[in-house]
């Protein structure tokens, strides 16, 4: 399952590429240290524009596995960024990762077709079980 | 436009409950003026409320009855002799409205005044709802951050990285921190219940900071021309509750890029409060709506659209006033006033030559 991204990677082993966008640097930088630590790689972005031109700033756009993001962010957000990214990356399958324990929105978002709704603080096991789950949902998505 | 038509001219016999809440009711009311109020009781309930607002008030209704400028009379004092005395007295041209007929229209301002206060009560949760959500999302990052950078030290050798992580706990623990004080700030000011002197400085630091938990001000500067030593006479809480909203609103208009501005004043024994933002502005169909309960160009489910109908309520509760001017893609200027209350001594310019 691995072998699409790892061939992009120059050979690299990864599980695969996480985009996190949290406008918050020191939320990214936990994310990431449980992410890698599991064997993902990670790419941060403070807001869905940054993610753009972070995944597009190498010859070639990154092939992006799953992205995990805030939904409270500067000029979009809510709705608005999860069909942002769902029309930016259709394939790529999202988790929500928000300080909101919101349930109304939470079930909106899950019959939108998100993987997860997480509310900080979640725990690693917990993240790393839902990015599991959403690298699947990839490769369904792939067939 | 239909045409000015010239006001109605009342008479209100009785000061007791149902006279005072026709009063209070009719103040409100841009084509109705009020003659008079009157009762042979010379402490009233409705006196008081009537001398704030400069109607007269008298203990025998025959010169309220005779003024030839009266159109209705409501005679809610239930005094048996009384209708048979003002058909006497009367001006001629004036109509009466009295016993079941004054009783209903009674009824009626009381159960508007509840639902007034029901309005009230419903805005007042929904925003503490918004209020909570906002500080579950200020207090969760940082948590976040603390939960996962403490696990990751226990498995951490490297020293130089257990001293960044605990620099990254360290910061995170003093946001939670300053929200933490914040709220018992705002918790102790609404338990009084108490009209009192209020710095008004003070509560509008207090609004800036509880909306900063509410809002985004990104990229948006705040202005602060204060004019020293001001302070008005009310409820804390009810005057936090006028900053807040109306400092939110400016934010939520300049969409996190622009400037807020708040200037207070002191002119003729009324302080001025004037709340600027360089935002989007209000078209002027949305302008004459704007104090209207329900009234939202919100999404539906993020306003109430009873914030500016209750800020009303508190400015006109407190005898100030609230006025607005707006610019479409320029900003909008909100300018309170309120009666001043005089300095707690003479030495409040402080540093001042």
């Amino acid at each position: 399952m691995a072998e699409t991204t790892a061939a992009m990677f120059g050979g690299h082993k990864t599980n695969g590429l996480v985009l996190v966008v949290d406008d918050e640097p020191d939320v990214r930088k936990v994310v990431r240290m449980t992410l890698e630590k599991t064997g993902y790689d990670v790419i941060e972005a403070e807001d869905g524009e940054k993610a753009i031109e972070a995944i597009h700033q190498g010859e070639n756009p990154l092939m992006l596995d799953v992205i995990i993001t805030d939904i409270r962010m500067p000029k979009i957000n809510g709705v608005e960024a999860i069909n942002y990214f769902q029309q930016q990356w259709p394939r790529v399958p999202l988790i929500v990762l928000t300080g909101f324990p919101d349930m109304e929105m939470a079930t909106g978002f899950l019959n939108k077709g998100i993987v997860d709704y997480l509310v900080k603080p979640v725990e690693k096991e917990k993240l790393i079980k839902s990015v599991a789950t959403a690298m699947e949902k990839r490769d369904l998505n792939r067939l | 436009m239909s045409t000015v038509e010239p006001p109605i001219t009342i008479a209100i016999l009785g000061a007791g409950k149902g006279g005072t809440a026709m009063l209070e009711s009719f103040l409100n009311l841009p084509h109705i003026r009020l003659l008079g109020i009157a009762d042979t009781n010379p402490h009233a309930l409705g006196f008081q409320l009537a001398r704030l607002h400069n109607i007269p008030t008298v203990s025998h209704p025959l010169k309220l009855i005779q003024e030839d400028k009266v159109n209705l009379i409501i005679d809610v004092t239930g005094d048996p002799i009384l209708p048979s005395y003002i058909t006497e007295h009367k001006h001629s041209g004036a109509e009466v409205l009295g016993g079941t007929a004054a009783k209903v229209l009674s009824e009626l301002i009381r159960h508007q005044t509840f639902i007034q206060a029901q309005l009230f009560q419903s805005e007042k949760l929904a925003s503490m709802g918004t209020f909570a959500s906002g500080i579950a999302h200020d207090i969760n990052n940082p948590l976040y951050v603390i939960l996962a950078m403490a696990e990751e030290i226990q498995e951490e050798t490297n020293l130089d990285r257990i001293r960044l992580h605990a620099a990254s706990i360290h910061e995170a623990a003093q946001r939670i921190q300053a929200i933490s004080r914040n709220i018992t700030d705002y918790v102790r000011s609404s338990s009084h219940q108490e009209l009192e002197r209020i710095d008004l400085h003070a509560r509008l630091d207090e609004a800036l900071s509880i909306s900063r938990f509410a809002t985004k001000f990104r990229e948006i500067t705040v202005q602060k021309h204060y004019q020293n030593g001001l302070s008005v006479q009310a409820k804390p809480e009810e005057m936090l509750q006028v900053f807040i909203n109306l400092i939110t609103n400016a934010i939520h208009a300049m969409e996190e890029k622009g400037s807020l501005t708040i200037t207070t004043s002191h002119s003729n024994g009324t302080v001025q409060i004037a709340i600027s933002d360089t935002g989007c502005g209000i078209s002027p169909e949305h302008l004459q709506k704007i104090f209207n309960p329900f009234f939202s160009t919100k999404p539906k489910g993020q306003g109430t659209g009873l914030g500016l109908y209750n800020v009303k309520t508190i400015v006109k509760k407190y005898h100030g006033d609230l006025q607005v001017e707006s610019e479409q893609g320029k900003g909008t200027t909100f300018r309170l006033s309120f009666p001043a209350i005089p300095p707690v001594d003479d030495q409040v310019f402080d540093g001042q030559p």
